[in-house]
């Protein structure tokens, strides 16, 4: 039986859908990464799971139990799962003892010196025992969120949900952190995470979702997602892809308004300056080539220029279409230099992959910047 | 005559000493009585203020906001001198119910306020650990309440005990009055009134006492 199912769950604040129909299941051992831009409602994925969030359609089950029944014991269920938080949520009143033991004392009728055992036993596994009588407040953020986890644990969920569990954490932090969650994956807990640490999804999950859109985009496992994405979104998020377009429509168009552009769109994603100035050449030189050549006489023209930055592998595509008569720069021969075809024969320099195509009288081009 | 002997004539001679002390009695019966209901219909207020039920939520917004924007001592002169004029009530359940109903007002207030910096998320963690909704409220809600409230909570009652100096406009004799009346019979208001301020002072330094022993010490 499934530990988590959840079917069709939509949910909207006033008019903004953040979850358009979400399927999903998951088996005890599952190990979930959740991945995905800011807003893509993967945080109120997770709140909706724990019903934090109240859907506005669709049914999750818990364990076989259905959580969004009408006359079904919440709390009992929510003993089910455990969370663990971007900002921790420790009690700031009690100490760290006192936030492991009230829960299980309270809820399961522990007695105080088994949840003190208990609580030590794990206190132990994250190292920090020493710390059994502080308060929250004279802890590190790691160590808060190191003592949310055995807090979470102290319940026996039967899976985790982490909500961006080191998102709120100094770098130095992140990997004591990382290190329990990697310790609970050993031992086979179910868990769902939400996160952005990509290298640590792909490491612990069994199975990567994407979300965009309100919904799981792509998902699969981490080599499917990380190393051959699918669909256009994934990609662009797994390649970190940063995008620069331009629109010419007449011949006398601003080059340095287009030149300035650039130059701040390299800036701003650190391309360096080499860089900046070869792609800046290719595009002065394409559009030129190609206003000359395809448009004679006409004024009115209409140029697109798109380049796709892909941080992952510092490359630059450029897509280029222009209206007109067929013509392609790079058909010729380059064998002698030719005065005459300067600009077509820098471009033959700078780039590679090139294509050309013609199709509905425009022509479409692109390359990589070499 | 030396300075001490001017104590003694004012402060103790002929029952004085009596006398002060009934009308700090006075003081503090109204000051008590007046917190505790106060205390109590203020929560209560908050409740409304900040729940879902709109005619509630609204009354309780138009009751703070008429009662903290008029003089305590004009909302005591309307009740003692008007609604409650012809009940024969005596006028220090009237004061109590005056500085009660002014009490709610602020402590409705301060409450809310505690309320709005509370951390929602530790509610929210323990309603996922399974915590009901009640049992959430008295695990985190009210203890981190009251810890964040009670500096508050503890100047709006050594406020409410100097407000009380007005009851004297309603015929009752309280500390204040009976230092006034001191003064007049013995032509010393200087001592007299000092005397008087030092009393209060002593008062107020008594809440601080106690507020101070029921913080809690932290082990760190």
């Amino acid at each position: 039986m499934s530990v988590i199912e959840v079917r069709g769950l939509k949910k909207s604040f006033g008019d903004l859908e953040v979850l358009r129909g979400i399927d999903l299941t998951v088996e005890a051992g599952e190990r979930i990464a959740i991945i995905g831009g800011s807003g893509c409602g993967k945080s109120v994925f997770l709140r909706c799971v724990e019903l934090l969030e109240t859907p506005n359609a669709g049914k999750i089950f818990i364990d076989g139990e259905e959580l969004t029944a009408p006359d079904v014991d919440i709390d009992k269920i929510r003993r089910k799962l455990g969370m663990v938080w971007q900002r921790f949520n420790l009690f700031t009143h009690m100490n760290v003892m006192e936030n492991l033991t009230v829960a299980p004392i309270k809820l399961l009728g522990m007695t105080e010196e088994a949840a003190r055992e208990k609580a030590m036993g794990l206190l132990a596994t994250v190292g920090l025992t020493s710390k059994a009588d502080a308060y929250p407040e004279f802890l590190s953020g790691g160590q808060q969120q190191r003592i949310a986890i055995c807090r979470s644990l102290m319940m026996n969920p039967k899976v985790i949900l982490f909500d961006e569990p080191t998102s709120a954490l100094d770098p130095t932090m992140v990997g004591e952190v990382l290190a329990v969650i990697r310790m609970l994956a050993k031992q086979g807990l179910t868990m769902i995470i939400v996160t952005h640490e990509m290298n640590f999804a792909r490491e612990v999950a069994t199975r990567i979702l994407f979300f965009a859109d309100g919904e799981i985009y792509e998902q699969g496992t981490p080599a499917e997602i990380f190393d051959a994405p699918q669909r256009p979104k994934t990609i662009a998020f797994i390649h970190k892809q940063k995008y620069f377009s331009y629109e010419i429509f007449e011949r006398a168009f601003d080059l340095m308004e287009m030149q300035g552009k650039i130059q701040m769109f390299a800036e701003k994603y650190g391309l360096s300056s080499r860089k900046t100035n070869r792609l800046q050449l290719c595009c002065e030189e394409l559009i030129y080539e190609m206003i000359e050549n395809t448009c004679s006489g006409e004024n009115i023209l209409h140029i697109t220029l798109d380049i796709t930055y892909a941080e992952v592998d510092n490359s630059l595509e450029i897509k280029f279409s222009c209206a007109g008569k067929e013509y392609n720069p790079l058909d010729k021969n380059f064998e002698d230099f030719d005065v005459e075809n300067l600009g077509a024969t820098i471009l033959h320099s700078l780039s590679k992959d090139f294509s050309h195509e013609y199709s509905d009288g425009v022509n479409k081009i692109s390359f990589r910047l070499a | 005559m030396g300075f001490t002997d001017l104590l003694y004539k004012i402060f103790i001679k002929d029952g004085s000493w009596l006398t002060i002390l009934n009308g700090l009695w006075v003081t503090v019966q109204i000051s008590a009585l007046s917190l505790l209901l106060g205390t109590l219909l203020g929560s209560l207020l908050c409740f409304f203020r900040v729940g879902n039920i709109k005619p509630l939520k609204i009354a309780a917004q138009v009751y703070i906001s008429i009662i903290r924007g008029s003089p305590v001592l004009m909302l005591l002169m309307l009740f003692f001198y008007g609604i409650f004029a012809r009940t024969g009530m005596s006028p220090i359940l009237v004061a109590v119910i005056t500085f009660a109903m002014h009490t709610a007002a602020h402590v409705a207030e301060l409450l809310r306020s505690a309320l709005m910096a509370l951390d929602k998320g530790q509610v929210e963690a323990a309603r996922t650990l399974g915590f009901s909704k009640w049992q959430a409220f008295k695990l985190v809600t009210l203890p981190q309440l009251a810890r964040i409230a009670k500096p508050v909570y503890q100047s709006t009652v050594v406020n409410l005990i100097q407000w009380t100096s007005v009851v004297g406009y309603v015929t009752i004799t309280d500390l204040t009055r009976v230092i006034n009346n001191t003064a007049s019979r013995t032509m010393q208001p200087m001592i007299t009134i000092i005397g008087g301020m030092i009393i209060y002072l002593a008062l107020s330094y008594l809440v601080y006492g106690i507020f101070h022993l029921t913080d809690r010490r932290r082990a760190q």
